[in-house]
């Protein structure tokens, strides 16, 4: 089992300055999965009951002179904590930085996995290794991993991953997530479930319902991809909920419940900088899933080297 | 776009205000701990919200009805009803948007005499809240301030100085004395508790931290640490920012009356969802007013003051 490979520029400006800072938010720990083609962060595959995330890339955005392989269709997998990991990389970059944005090839930054001996211990462990020479100093970062998932449990995230990257019949498209950021951040204490409606016109509805209060917010009009329909309009002056409730008689809505802790959550993945994201309920309301779309820099074309998404797991209302 | 089908002809109030974080800051001035019930009474010159608290301590924040920019006021007794405040705010924060004012509707009563909110800013999104409402205590909130003689004991200090007073205060804690002197003009906060910490504040024409002063002869109450700290724990920054004066006044008794005015700034620019009323467009002055009164603690010679 050997992995080796050298962090891009943007790769390094990605990772760093967007997707770990985010990533990290969304919980401590990931499993890491490196294919000879993609690599892959993963929140919550395999365990849990919490929120799923995904954040691929594909292996040149991130990294040159790629080198891996292993016995298991040259699949590695491992658990890593986030913070670690961002440390390292940040460290790594201050060093690289000392030579200003010209740095030589050779003082790229590598990394690899190794086993070493830990002090005071007699089994070797695993390490994710960043090696970064520097004008005046050479660095050499150990972030322990877990071990290297064995084959069964290689496959099964790899199945987990194939289904999670399943998609909702009808995804609305928000344009400003900061707007939502904002208004959950303010709704998030006056109650701890959120009920979550999509149409096939394109309207997105955000409610929490307590005793005391009833809090919402509808966006109307949004960009729909997938399975849509014209809004009838004897709806037009109708309150916000009952048109929701139309909508889903008709069959031409879904609403699900979530916790407003992991709705919040998801919106930290506004620290990767997507340029759009997309709401959407998986068939049967099984979870509701957000896509968050890059663009090539400079273009409104997606790039599709650059994915991210989360499942958010749906709350059962009459249990709370 | 409502979130309840409600007529408006049935309704007591439909107003709408073009900044809601006016009304977010004046609110939050008299929010002094987590669970508080307010009263709030709708009538033809406004909304009045008011607070009590031990008997000892009464807030009202008033809000004009030229702070809004339509104000539909259909009832024939004044409506009052209960309300949570920390909820009433929470509500109320979760319209604003860091940097841009936003517009929001005010109704009353829905359909099951709720309380409505609505945002007015965009027919494609639309933020809404149903507050339920409570009946409201019927005990007596009038705490009848009355001057304390034909010259009116106050003094005016700018609002930023006077919570850092009584923030200093905090250290002797329990009770603090406020005494006002003619000669030398000066009103002096003294606290005597673990330890003794006494501010003065002097009054002269160059001095620019107390703005006015009437006093005739020397007045000394005790006032409970808590409640004196109540009437400027939580003042916005607004108000700290214009740094206006806040107005102490000592009434019959010794009942302390403080207020302050909260700016209500209204949009940068008109907005083209909220109906501009004319009376509106003159209205110069955007405050809203609070005022706490604070009842004095009882002294053992009270021939003193009075």
């Amino acid at each position: 089992m050997k992995f080796k490979a050298f962090l891009t520029e943007n790769g390094v400006m990605l990772l760093e300055r967007r997707f770990l800072p985010a990533l990290d938010k969304l919980g401590k720990t990931c499993h890491l999965l490196l294919t000879k083609e993609r690599v892959i962060f993963l929140h919550n595959l395999l365990n849990g009951d919490g929120i799923q995330c995904i954040a691929q890339f594909q292996k040149e955005v991130l990294f040159d002179d790629y080198r891996i392989s292993s016995q298991n269709e040259d699949c590695i997998a491992f658990a890593v904590d986030l913070s670690l990991l961002q440390r390292a990389v940040r460290s790594s970059v201050s060093i690289c930085s000392e030579f200003g944005a010209g740095g030589s090839p050779s003082n790229r930054l590598q990394i690899k996995l190794v086993k070493k001996l830990p002090p005071k211990c007699t089994q070797p462990m695993p390490y994710l290794t960043f090696e970064t020479k520097g004008y005046k100093a050479a660095v050499i970062q150990d972030v322990p991993i877990s071990k290297p998932l064995p084959r069964a449990q290689v496959l099964e995230l790899r199945a987990a991953l194939e289904l999670a990257q399943e998609l909702p019949p009808t995804l609305v498209q928000v344009p400003d997530l900061n707007q939502i950021q904002n208004y959950v951040d303010r709704m998030r204490h006056l109650g701890e479930m959120l009920n979550v409606s999509i149409s096939k016109y394109g309207d997105l509805h955000l409610q929490i319902s307590t005793a005391l209060v009833s809090l919402g917010a509808e966006f109307r009009k949004l960009l729909v991809i997938g399975e849509k329909a014209q809004a009838p309009p004897e709806d037009e002056n109708l309150s916000a909920e009952t048109r929701h409730q139309r909508a889903i008689m008709r069959q031409d809505g879904q609403s699900v419940h979530v916790s407003v802790k992991h709705f919040a959550k998801s919106l930290q993945c506004n620290l990767t900088k997507p340029d759009c994201a997309f709401y959407g309920i998986a068939p049967e309301g099984a979870s509701l899933t957000v896509i968050f779309q890059f663009f090539v820099p400079g273009t409104h074309q997606t790039d599709k080297s650059i994915g991210l998404h989360c499942r958010l797991p749906v709350l059962d209302p009459g249990t709370n | 776009m409502s979130s309840s089908a409600v007529e408006p002809e049935a309704a007591d109030l439909v107003c709408q205000l073009e900044n809601v974080q006016g009304m977010v800051d004046s609110l939050s001035a008299v929010r002094w701990k987590r669970h508080q019930d307010a009263v709030v009474e709708l009538s033809e010159h406004g909304i009045v919200l008011i607070l009590e608290e031990s008997n000892c301590l009464q807030a009202k924040v008033y809000l004009r009805k030229e702070l809004f920019a339509q104000y539909d006021y259909n009832a024939e007794e004044r409506p009052r009803f209960g309300v949570s405040l920390g909820l009433f705010v929470d509500c109320l924060s979760t319209f604003t948007v860091p940097g841009r004012a936003t517009a929001i509707e005010i109704r009353y009563p829905g359909p099951d005499m709720q309380l409505l909110l609505k945002s007015l800013d965009s027919s494609d999104a639309c933020i809404y809240a149903e507050i339920r409402t409570i009946i409201p205590d019927t005990v007596s909130w009038d705490y009848n301030f009355e001057p304390a003689g034909s010259v009116p004991l106050s003094f005016t200090v700018k609002s930023a100085a006077l919570k850092e007073a009584i923030d200093d205060l905090e250290w002797p804690g329990s009770s603090i004395r406020i005494n006002l002197k003619p000669a030398p003009p000066s009103v002096s906060f003294r606290g005597e508790g673990h330890g003794d910490l006494q501010i003065d504040l002097m009054y002269n024409a160059n001095s620019d931290l107390l703005l006015d002063f009437n006093c005739n002869r020397p007045v000394s109450h005790r006032y409970k640490y808590k409640f004196l700290r109540a009437t400027t724990s939580n003042l916005p920054s607004s108000v700290m920012k214009e740094n206006r004066g806040s107005k102490l006044t000592i009434g019959r008794g010794g009942m302390l009356k403080v207020q302050h005015l909260v700016p209500v700034g209204r949009a940068p620019f008109p907005n083209p969802h909220v109906i501009d009323s004319a009376s509106h467009q003159q209205q110069p002055g955007r405050i809203a007013y609070i005022e706490f009164f604070v009842k004095p603690e009882e002294e053992e010679d009270d021939a003193r003051n009075d």
